[in-house]
Protein backbone atom coordinates (compact mmCIF):
# COMPACT_ATOMS: atom_id res chain seq x y z
CA UNK A 1 0.00 0.00 0.00
CA UNK A 2 1.13 3.42 -1.06
CA UNK A 3 2.00 5.66 1.90
CA UNK A 4 0.78 9.44 2.18
CA UNK A 5 3.58 12.03 2.34
CA UNK A 6 4.81 14.53 4.61
CA UNK A 7 7.47 17.11 2.24
CA UNK A 8 9.22 19.95 4.14
CA UNK A 9 9.72 22.61 1.79
CA UNK A 10 12.61 25.08 2.80
CA UNK A 11 13.19 28.17 1.38
CA UNK A 12 16.87 29.70 0.80
CA UNK A 13 17.02 33.83 -0.20
CA UNK A 14 20.88 33.74 -1.17
CA UNK A 15 21.37 30.31 0.37
CA UNK A 16 19.99 31.10 3.67
CA UNK A 17 16.84 29.34 4.72
CA UNK A 18 14.43 31.64 5.81
CA UNK A 19 10.77 31.30 6.67
CA UNK A 20 8.10 32.87 4.71
CA UNK A 21 4.63 34.78 5.17
CA UNK A 22 2.66 35.63 2.67
CA UNK A 23 5.39 34.75 -0.04
CA UNK A 24 8.03 37.57 1.78
CA UNK A 25 11.15 36.05 3.83
CA UNK A 26 9.58 36.31 6.93
CA UNK A 27 12.31 34.80 9.45
CA UNK A 28 15.99 34.23 9.00
CA UNK A 29 16.47 30.74 10.76
CA UNK A 30 19.83 29.76 11.81
CA UNK A 31 19.56 26.41 12.38
CA UNK A 32 18.36 23.27 10.09
CA UNK A 33 15.32 21.73 11.77
CA UNK A 34 14.75 19.20 9.11
CA UNK A 35 14.07 15.87 11.01
CA UNK A 36 16.07 13.77 8.19
CA UNK A 37 15.16 10.19 9.58
CA UNK A 38 11.46 11.22 9.41
CA UNK A 39 10.32 13.38 6.44
CA UNK A 40 9.61 11.14 3.55
CA UNK A 41 10.53 14.19 1.23
CA UNK A 42 12.65 17.19 0.99
CA UNK A 43 11.77 20.50 -1.47
CA UNK A 44 14.44 23.31 -1.74
CA UNK A 45 13.41 26.83 -3.33
CA UNK A 46 15.28 29.27 -4.16
CA UNK A 47 13.95 32.96 -3.42
CA UNK A 48 16.52 34.97 -4.10
CA UNK A 49 14.93 38.04 -6.27
CA UNK A 50 17.82 38.72 -8.21
CA UNK A 51 20.09 35.32 -8.73
CA UNK A 52 23.07 37.19 -10.99
CA UNK A 53 26.49 36.11 -9.33
CA UNK A 54 24.74 34.06 -6.55
CA UNK A 55 23.79 30.80 -8.12
CA UNK A 56 26.39 29.13 -6.34
CA UNK A 57 24.67 29.57 -2.82
CA UNK A 58 21.75 28.04 -3.74
CA UNK A 59 24.26 24.98 -5.41
CA UNK A 60 25.56 24.52 -2.35
CA UNK A 61 22.34 24.10 -0.43
CA UNK A 62 21.16 21.50 -2.91
CA UNK A 63 24.27 19.82 -2.98
CA UNK A 64 24.31 19.51 0.89
CA UNK A 65 21.01 18.15 0.80
CA UNK A 66 21.41 15.99 -1.61
CA UNK A 67 24.97 14.59 -0.08
CA UNK A 68 23.53 13.63 3.23
CA UNK A 69 19.88 13.05 2.84
CA UNK A 70 19.22 10.24 1.55
CA UNK A 71 15.06 10.72 0.31
CA UNK A 72 13.86 12.20 -2.54
CA UNK A 73 15.28 15.90 -2.98
CA UNK A 74 13.39 18.67 -5.49
CA UNK A 75 14.34 21.66 -6.18
CA UNK A 76 12.94 24.88 -7.66
CA UNK A 77 13.41 28.67 -7.94
CA UNK A 78 13.46 30.10 -11.35
CA UNK A 79 13.82 26.99 -13.93
CA UNK A 80 13.33 28.72 -16.87
CA UNK A 81 14.92 26.24 -19.31
CA UNK A 82 16.46 23.01 -19.43
CA UNK A 83 19.74 24.09 -19.38
CA UNK A 84 18.53 24.91 -16.11
CA UNK A 85 16.86 21.42 -15.03
CA UNK A 86 19.95 20.08 -16.14
CA UNK A 87 22.35 22.52 -13.89
CA UNK A 88 20.16 21.30 -10.84
CA UNK A 89 19.89 17.96 -11.07
CA UNK A 90 23.72 18.07 -11.75
CA UNK A 91 23.81 19.48 -8.28
CA UNK A 92 21.75 16.48 -6.82
CA UNK A 93 18.09 16.90 -7.18
CA UNK A 94 15.73 14.50 -8.46
CA UNK A 95 12.97 16.31 -9.68
CA UNK A 96 12.66 19.95 -9.92
CA UNK A 97 9.87 22.40 -9.70
CA UNK A 98 8.27 24.68 -12.51
CA UNK A 99 6.36 27.69 -11.52
CA UNK A 100 7.12 31.38 -13.32
CA UNK A 101 8.82 29.56 -15.89
CA UNK A 102 6.06 27.33 -17.37
CA UNK A 103 3.67 30.34 -16.61
CA UNK A 104 5.79 32.34 -19.60
CA UNK A 105 6.24 29.44 -21.70
CA UNK A 106 3.99 26.33 -20.75
CA UNK A 107 6.58 23.74 -23.48
CA UNK A 108 9.02 24.24 -20.85
CA UNK A 109 7.18 21.47 -18.55
CA UNK A 110 6.93 19.24 -22.41
CA UNK A 111 10.44 20.22 -22.51
CA UNK A 112 11.76 18.45 -19.52
CA UNK A 113 9.09 15.79 -19.34
CA UNK A 114 10.43 14.41 -22.90
CA UNK A 115 13.80 14.74 -21.78
CA UNK A 116 13.87 13.80 -18.22
CA UNK A 117 10.69 11.64 -17.46
CA UNK A 118 7.59 13.48 -16.28
CA UNK A 119 8.26 12.44 -12.05
CA UNK A 120 11.25 14.92 -12.76
CA UNK A 121 9.00 17.78 -13.09
CA UNK A 122 6.91 19.08 -10.16
CA UNK A 123 4.47 22.02 -11.36
CA UNK A 124 4.10 24.34 -8.61
CA UNK A 125 0.92 26.53 -8.51
CA UNK A 126 0.59 29.52 -6.43
CA UNK A 127 -3.11 30.49 -6.20
CA UNK A 128 -5.24 32.96 -4.62
CA UNK A 129 -9.18 32.93 -4.56
CA UNK A 130 -11.01 35.24 -6.11
CA UNK A 131 -14.35 36.90 -5.02
CA UNK A 132 -16.28 34.32 -7.22
CA UNK A 133 -14.73 31.66 -5.52
CA UNK A 134 -12.44 31.01 -8.16
CA UNK A 135 -8.32 30.48 -7.42
CA UNK A 136 -6.38 32.77 -9.82
CA UNK A 137 -2.73 31.54 -10.68
CA UNK A 138 0.07 34.10 -9.69
CA UNK A 139 3.61 34.42 -11.08
CA UNK A 140 6.89 35.11 -9.68
CA UNK A 141 6.80 34.26 -6.09
CA UNK A 142 2.93 35.75 -6.18
CA UNK A 143 3.37 39.19 -7.02
CA UNK A 144 1.88 38.89 -10.60
CA UNK A 145 -1.85 37.85 -11.33
CA UNK A 146 -1.88 35.62 -14.37
CA UNK A 147 -5.26 35.58 -15.07
CA UNK A 148 -5.30 31.83 -15.27
CA UNK A 149 -7.84 29.20 -13.36
CA UNK A 150 -5.64 27.23 -11.08
CA UNK A 151 -7.81 23.73 -11.72
CA UNK A 152 -7.18 24.55 -15.61
CA UNK A 153 -3.79 25.00 -15.18
CA UNK A 154 -3.33 21.79 -13.39
CA UNK A 155 -4.71 19.94 -15.54
CA UNK A 156 -2.55 21.81 -18.41
CA UNK A 157 0.77 20.95 -16.26
CA UNK A 158 -0.29 17.89 -16.74
CA UNK A 159 -1.32 17.17 -19.89
CA UNK A 160 2.27 18.75 -20.81
CA UNK A 161 3.65 15.92 -18.59
CA UNK A 162 4.18 17.34 -15.03
CA UNK A 163 4.20 14.09 -12.97
CA UNK A 164 3.09 16.05 -9.94
CA UNK A 165 1.36 19.39 -8.71
CA UNK A 166 2.08 20.84 -5.80
CA UNK A 167 -0.81 23.70 -5.03
CA UNK A 168 0.12 26.53 -2.77
CA UNK A 169 -2.58 28.95 -1.19
CA UNK A 170 -1.04 31.97 -1.06
CA UNK A 171 -3.19 33.87 1.74
CA UNK A 172 -2.89 30.67 3.82
CA UNK A 173 1.10 30.78 3.62
CA UNK A 174 2.74 31.25 7.44
CA UNK A 175 -0.32 31.92 8.73
CA UNK A 176 -0.69 28.09 10.34
CA UNK A 177 -4.71 28.46 10.29
CA UNK A 178 -5.09 25.42 7.98
CA UNK A 179 -4.46 24.20 4.05
CA UNK A 180 -7.49 25.42 1.86
CA UNK A 181 -9.21 22.00 1.57
CA UNK A 182 -11.27 23.56 -1.14
CA UNK A 183 -8.15 24.48 -3.52
CA UNK A 184 -6.73 21.01 -3.03
CA UNK A 185 -9.63 19.07 -3.22
CA UNK A 186 -10.96 20.58 -6.63
CA UNK A 187 -7.39 20.58 -7.86
CA UNK A 188 -7.06 16.74 -6.81
CA UNK A 189 -10.49 16.10 -8.38
CA UNK A 190 -9.08 17.41 -11.89
CA UNK A 191 -5.96 15.89 -12.00
CA UNK A 192 -4.81 11.29 -12.41
CA UNK A 193 -1.21 12.75 -10.87
CA UNK A 194 -0.06 13.41 -7.40
CA UNK A 195 -1.41 16.33 -5.37
CA UNK A 196 0.93 18.17 -3.30
CA UNK A 197 -0.47 20.64 -1.14
CA UNK A 198 1.11 23.49 0.85
CA UNK A 199 0.34 27.03 2.68
CA UNK A 200 -1.25 27.49 6.00
CA UNK A 201 -0.42 23.78 8.03
CA UNK A 202 -0.41 25.05 11.61
CA UNK A 203 -1.19 21.54 13.78
CA UNK A 204 -1.21 17.85 13.17
CA UNK A 205 -5.28 18.16 12.39
CA UNK A 206 -4.62 20.34 9.22
CA UNK A 207 -2.35 17.24 7.98
CA UNK A 208 -5.31 14.52 8.64
CA UNK A 209 -7.82 17.02 6.93
CA UNK A 210 -5.08 17.56 4.22
CA UNK A 211 -5.15 13.97 3.05
CA UNK A 212 -8.98 13.26 4.48
CA UNK A 213 -10.96 16.15 3.10
CA UNK A 214 -8.26 17.86 0.27
CA UNK A 215 -7.25 14.33 -1.07
CA UNK A 216 -3.60 15.46 -1.00
CA UNK A 217 -1.26 12.62 -1.83
CA UNK A 218 1.31 14.26 0.51
CA UNK A 219 1.24 17.57 3.08
CA UNK A 220 3.40 20.04 2.74
CA UNK A 221 5.31 21.94 5.15
CA UNK A 222 7.09 25.17 5.78
CA UNK A 223 6.89 26.42 8.78
CA UNK A 224 5.53 24.20 11.79
CA UNK A 225 8.46 22.50 12.76
CA UNK A 226 9.82 25.64 14.01
CA UNK A 227 6.33 26.63 16.41
CA UNK A 228 6.60 23.45 17.88
CA UNK A 229 8.44 21.07 19.85
CA UNK A 230 6.79 18.06 18.61
CA UNK A 231 8.35 16.06 15.76
CA UNK A 232 7.40 14.47 12.25
CA UNK A 233 7.34 11.45 14.06
CA UNK A 234 4.68 12.72 16.42
CA UNK A 235 2.88 13.84 13.55
CA UNK A 236 3.08 10.48 11.90
CA UNK A 237 2.08 8.35 14.88
CA UNK A 238 -0.98 10.84 15.11
CA UNK A 239 -1.90 10.44 11.31
CA UNK A 240 -1.77 6.74 12.18
CA UNK A 241 -4.05 6.42 14.42
CA UNK A 242 -6.41 8.73 12.77
CA UNK A 243 -6.47 5.77 10.25
CA UNK A 244 -4.02 7.72 7.71
CA UNK A 245 -1.48 5.22 6.41
CA UNK A 246 2.04 7.20 6.85
CA UNK A 247 5.59 5.58 6.94
CA UNK A 248 7.29 5.90 10.35
CA UNK B 1 35.76 -0.07 -8.10
CA UNK B 2 31.76 0.52 -8.69
CA UNK B 3 30.76 1.44 -11.97
CA UNK B 4 27.68 3.99 -12.28
CA UNK B 5 26.95 3.77 -15.74
CA UNK B 6 26.71 6.77 -17.07
CA UNK B 7 24.04 7.30 -20.02
CA UNK B 8 22.52 10.59 -19.62
CA UNK B 9 19.43 9.94 -17.44
CA UNK B 10 18.71 9.96 -14.03
CA UNK B 11 20.14 10.94 -10.65
CA UNK B 12 23.92 9.61 -10.82
CA UNK B 13 24.38 12.37 -7.82
CA UNK B 14 22.52 10.57 -5.41
CA UNK B 15 23.51 7.33 -6.25
CA UNK B 16 27.05 8.49 -6.53
CA UNK B 17 26.28 9.50 -3.00
CA UNK B 18 24.48 6.57 -1.54
CA UNK B 19 27.54 4.80 -2.44
CA UNK B 20 30.38 6.97 -0.97
CA UNK B 21 28.53 7.09 2.24
CA UNK B 22 28.38 3.22 2.17
CA UNK B 23 32.31 3.90 2.07
CA UNK B 24 32.60 2.26 -1.52
CA UNK B 25 34.61 3.76 -4.33
CA UNK B 26 32.71 4.49 -7.27
CA UNK B 27 33.13 6.23 -10.69
CA UNK B 28 30.71 7.44 -12.90
CA UNK B 29 31.39 6.78 -16.78
CA UNK B 30 29.92 6.22 -19.66
CA UNK B 31 32.93 4.43 -21.20
CA UNK B 32 33.03 0.56 -21.85
CA UNK B 33 36.43 0.58 -20.87
CA UNK B 34 36.17 2.41 -17.72
CA UNK B 35 33.13 -0.15 -16.49
CA UNK B 36 34.97 -3.17 -17.60
CA UNK B 37 37.71 -2.74 -15.09
CA UNK B 38 34.71 -2.07 -12.07
CA UNK B 39 33.89 -5.08 -9.83
CA UNK B 40 29.78 -4.19 -9.58
CA UNK B 41 27.98 -2.46 -12.26
CA UNK B 42 24.77 0.37 -11.07
CA UNK B 43 22.70 1.23 -13.79
CA UNK B 44 20.41 3.46 -12.51
CA UNK B 45 17.96 5.99 -14.55
CA UNK B 46 14.73 7.87 -14.43
CA UNK B 47 12.83 8.81 -17.43
CA UNK B 48 11.26 7.25 -20.91
CA UNK B 49 12.43 4.06 -21.56
CA UNK B 50 12.79 4.64 -25.45
CA UNK B 51 15.41 7.54 -24.66
CA UNK B 52 17.54 5.20 -22.40
CA UNK B 53 17.77 2.52 -24.58
CA UNK B 54 18.86 5.19 -27.16
CA UNK B 55 21.20 6.78 -25.20
CA UNK B 56 22.91 3.46 -24.11
CA UNK B 57 23.42 2.74 -27.62
CA UNK B 58 25.10 6.04 -28.83
CA UNK B 59 27.14 5.51 -25.76
CA UNK B 60 28.04 2.33 -27.54
CA UNK B 61 27.12 0.75 -24.61
CA UNK B 62 24.53 -2.10 -25.20
CA UNK B 63 27.05 -4.98 -26.78
CA UNK B 64 29.65 -4.25 -23.57
CA UNK B 65 27.48 -4.35 -20.50
CA UNK B 66 25.70 -7.23 -22.28
CA UNK B 67 29.29 -9.10 -22.48
CA UNK B 68 29.60 -7.86 -19.12
CA UNK B 69 26.60 -9.19 -17.55
CA UNK B 70 25.45 -12.13 -19.53
CA UNK B 71 29.39 -13.44 -20.80
CA UNK B 72 32.00 -12.52 -17.86
CA UNK B 73 28.88 -12.62 -14.84
CA UNK B 74 29.41 -9.07 -13.42
CA UNK B 75 26.79 -8.42 -10.64
CA UNK B 76 25.04 -6.18 -11.92
CA UNK B 77 22.22 -4.11 -9.82
CA UNK B 78 19.58 -1.83 -12.06
CA UNK B 79 17.42 0.79 -10.53
CA UNK B 80 14.08 2.60 -11.50
CA UNK B 81 14.09 2.73 -15.68
CA UNK B 82 17.75 0.50 -15.26
CA UNK B 83 15.58 -2.25 -13.50
CA UNK B 84 13.09 -1.73 -16.95
CA UNK B 85 15.76 -1.46 -19.01
CA UNK B 86 17.13 -5.08 -18.44
CA UNK B 87 13.80 -6.81 -20.13
CA UNK B 88 13.16 -7.56 -23.18
CA UNK B 89 10.96 -4.58 -24.10
CA UNK B 90 8.46 -1.74 -22.88
CA UNK B 91 5.29 -0.27 -24.34
CA UNK B 92 6.29 2.83 -23.43
CA UNK B 93 5.65 5.48 -26.51
CA UNK B 94 5.16 2.56 -28.93
CA UNK B 95 7.19 -0.84 -28.40
CA UNK B 96 10.82 -0.43 -28.10
CA UNK B 97 13.50 -3.33 -27.28
CA UNK B 98 15.21 -3.59 -24.06
CA UNK B 99 18.81 -5.34 -23.24
CA UNK B 100 16.90 -8.51 -23.05
CA UNK B 101 18.64 -9.90 -20.64
CA UNK B 102 15.48 -11.36 -18.54
CA UNK B 103 12.59 -12.46 -20.42
CA UNK B 104 10.19 -9.62 -18.89
CA UNK B 105 7.98 -6.97 -20.59
CA UNK B 106 7.23 -3.34 -19.26
CA UNK B 107 4.09 -2.21 -18.87
CA UNK B 108 2.30 1.14 -17.99
CA UNK B 109 0.62 1.24 -14.36
CA UNK B 110 -3.11 0.69 -14.71
CA UNK B 111 -4.50 0.12 -10.75
CA UNK B 112 -7.39 -1.63 -10.52
CA UNK B 113 -8.73 0.41 -7.48
CA UNK B 114 -10.15 3.99 -7.79
CA UNK B 115 -8.44 6.69 -6.51
CA UNK B 116 -4.62 5.33 -6.74
CA UNK B 117 -2.73 7.99 -9.31
CA UNK B 118 -0.48 7.29 -11.69
CA UNK B 119 2.65 7.74 -11.79
CA UNK B 120 3.06 5.47 -8.67
CA UNK B 121 4.76 8.14 -6.50
CA UNK B 122 6.00 7.61 -2.59
CA UNK B 123 6.58 5.17 -0.24
CA UNK B 124 5.25 1.54 -0.69
CA UNK B 125 6.18 -2.10 0.78
CA UNK B 126 8.69 -4.18 -0.51
CA UNK B 127 7.41 -7.82 -0.25
CA UNK B 128 9.74 -10.20 -0.19
CA UNK B 129 8.55 -13.10 -2.02
CA UNK B 130 11.53 -15.26 -2.26
CA UNK B 131 15.25 -14.63 0.25
CA UNK B 132 17.51 -12.80 -1.26
CA UNK B 133 21.23 -11.70 -0.85
CA UNK B 134 19.84 -7.93 -1.32
CA UNK B 135 17.07 -8.59 1.61
CA UNK B 136 19.80 -9.30 4.47
CA UNK B 137 18.97 -7.23 7.38
CA UNK B 138 15.81 -5.84 5.89
CA UNK B 139 12.85 -6.28 8.30
CA UNK B 140 9.66 -7.19 6.40
CA UNK B 141 7.79 -3.90 7.36
CA UNK B 142 10.90 -1.86 5.10
CA UNK B 143 9.45 0.87 3.07
CA UNK B 144 10.96 2.07 -0.09
CA UNK B 145 10.55 5.33 -2.59
CA UNK B 146 8.91 4.66 -5.69
CA UNK B 147 8.31 6.85 -8.27
CA UNK B 148 6.88 5.32 -11.72
CA UNK B 149 4.11 5.08 -14.58
CA UNK B 150 5.77 1.71 -15.62
CA UNK B 151 6.73 -1.58 -14.52
CA UNK B 152 7.97 -4.74 -15.06
CA UNK B 153 6.02 -7.96 -15.73
CA UNK B 154 8.26 -10.94 -16.32
CA UNK B 155 6.71 -13.99 -18.09
CA UNK B 156 9.14 -16.16 -15.86
CA UNK B 157 7.92 -15.37 -12.18
CA UNK B 158 10.94 -17.30 -10.70
CA UNK B 159 12.74 -13.91 -11.74
CA UNK B 160 10.67 -12.17 -8.79
CA UNK B 161 12.25 -12.02 -5.48
CA UNK B 162 10.16 -8.80 -3.94
CA UNK B 163 6.97 -7.30 -4.71
CA UNK B 164 4.60 -4.32 -4.01
CA UNK B 165 1.34 -3.56 -4.22
CA UNK B 166 -0.13 -0.50 -5.89
CA UNK B 167 -3.96 -1.80 -6.77
CA UNK B 168 -2.68 -5.49 -7.72
CA UNK B 169 0.89 -6.90 -6.87
CA UNK B 170 3.51 -6.15 -9.22
CA UNK B 171 7.23 -7.00 -9.65
CA UNK B 172 9.48 -5.07 -7.11
CA UNK B 173 13.03 -6.54 -7.07
CA UNK B 174 13.94 -9.26 -9.88
CA UNK B 175 16.58 -11.53 -9.46
CA UNK B 176 18.55 -13.82 -11.97
CA UNK B 177 22.19 -14.98 -10.82
CA UNK B 178 24.16 -11.79 -11.52
CA UNK B 179 21.68 -9.22 -12.41
CA UNK B 180 19.43 -7.60 -9.86
CA UNK B 181 16.80 -4.79 -10.47
CA UNK B 182 14.70 -2.78 -7.50
CA UNK B 183 12.15 -0.77 -9.45
CA UNK B 184 12.07 1.66 -5.99
CA UNK B 185 15.27 3.76 -5.50
CA UNK B 186 17.57 2.16 -2.39
CA UNK B 187 19.64 5.65 -2.81
CA UNK B 188 16.19 7.36 -1.94
CA UNK B 189 15.21 5.11 0.63
CA UNK B 190 17.09 6.25 3.29
CA UNK B 191 18.37 3.48 6.22
CA UNK B 192 16.52 0.51 4.27
CA UNK B 193 17.68 1.30 0.85
CA UNK B 194 21.16 1.85 1.98
CA UNK B 195 21.14 -1.49 3.90
CA UNK B 196 20.03 -2.86 0.47
CA UNK B 197 22.41 -1.34 -1.49
CA UNK B 198 25.17 -2.41 1.10
CA UNK B 199 24.28 -5.77 0.47
CA UNK B 200 24.61 -5.41 -3.13
CA UNK B 201 27.64 -3.89 -2.81
CA UNK B 202 29.11 -6.38 0.01
CA UNK B 203 28.18 -9.46 -2.17
CA UNK B 204 30.60 -11.24 -3.49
Amino acid sequence: MLRKRLITVLTFNEGVLFRTKLFTPDYRYTANFVDAWSIDEIVVLDITRDRRGKEERFAEVVSGFASRCFVPLAAGGGIRSVADVRRYLGYGADKVVVNTGALERPELITEVATLFGSQCVVASIDAKRTDDGHYDVHAACGTHATGRDAVAWAQEAEERGAGEVLITAMDRDGHLQGYDLDLCRRVADAVSVPVLILGGAGNWNHFLAGFVEGDASAVCTQNIYHFTEKSISSAKKFLIEAGVPVRL
Amino acid sequence: MIGIVDYGLGNLVSVAAAVARLGFEATVSAEAEVLWDCDKIILPGVGAFGDGMRNLEERELVAPLTRMVKDDGKPILGICLGSQLISRASDEFGLCQGLGWVDAHCQRLAPDEPGLRVPHVGWNDLIQVRDDPLFQNIPEDALFYYVHSYFVKPEDSDLVVGECDYGGRMASVLRRENICATQFHPEKSQRHGLTLLRNFLDSA
